[in-house]
């Protein structure tokens, strides 16, 4: 896997936008295809939001490291966040929209249809690591 | 996130947004585009052919305010979605909610029947 982008950034809105203007950039200079471009923008999306509004501990703002790393079959993100424990991999895939009162969790099932694999651990140091493998070629 | 509004005719709003419907781009919209839609129940049709990403988020709030436009007598359709945005709608089921359509004619004729 060959990095491309690494970012450490506060789990604010405004250093979320930044991050994510940082992330496009670095996409700029690789030779993806647009889908699984799409999708490594949706999977950061998804996952950075979901750090933000539900990971705070004690009020406190998490702390967010974001990987981006390539190989010529395979892309690879890597979430860090120092939030409170949230497994990903465990959250059911949602029925559809209309089945539902809320309008909201989708966000975990774009990221579960984009990727090939997710992995998780909480770190020795109360982390939140997370890895999204992406296929470079979407279906 | 730049947001235009044009009167289309025979009572329906055509609302074009352009840009990028993330947490950053909903968070700077919403407001607006609730404002625009709900309190009068519009019939309304979003335009999103030049909108280049669509994030959960702004699924969310397509259905927040279609329900609540539907709860005032309005209707909301979508049309115009570049592939890319095409298929998010499709994995979480969109169109079940919020009618999704190729084109503006037939959006319109979504929210007129």
């Amino acid at each position: 896997m060959r990095p491309v982008f690494e970012i450490h950034f506060a789990g604010t809105l405004e250093a979320f936008e930044q991050a994510f203007a940082g992330l496009r950039l670095a996409l700029d200079a690789e030779p993806l295809d647009a889908g699984p471009r799409y999708q490594v923008e949706l999977v950061f999306e998804e996952i950075v939001a979901n750090i933000i509004r539900h990971g705070a501990a004690d009020g406190r703002r998490p702390d967010v490291r974001v990987s981006l790393e390539l190989d010529p079959d395979s892309i690879r993100l890597t979430f860090e966040d120092d939030g409170v424990p949230f497994d990903p991999r465990v959250c059911p895939e949602r029925a559809p929209p209309k089945a539902r009162e809320g309008a909201g969790g989708f966000g975990l099932l774009l990221v579960h249809r984009a990727a090939s694999s997710l992995d998780y651990l909480r770190t020795a140091e109360g982390h939140n690591r997370l890895t999204v493998t992406l296929p470079r070629v979407v279906g | 996130m730049q947001m235009q509004v044009e009167d289309g005719g025979q009572g329906v709003f055509n609302i074009a947004l352009s840009g990028r419907l993330d947490t950053p781009g909903v968070s700077r919209v919403e407001t607006r585009l609730t404002a625009q839609i709900v309190p009068r129940g519009a019939r309304a049709i979003i335009d999103l052919s030049q909108v280049e990403f669509v994030g959960s988020l702004a699924i969310r709030m397509f259905i927040t305010i279609a329900r609540a436009a539907g709860r005032n007598g309005g209707k909301l359709a979508l049309y115009g979605a570049q592939p890319p945005v095409a298929q998010v709608f499709e994995t979480t089921s969109l169109n079940e909610i919020v009618p999704v359509r190729a084109d503006a004619a037939s959006a319109a004729a979504v929210v007129s029947s």
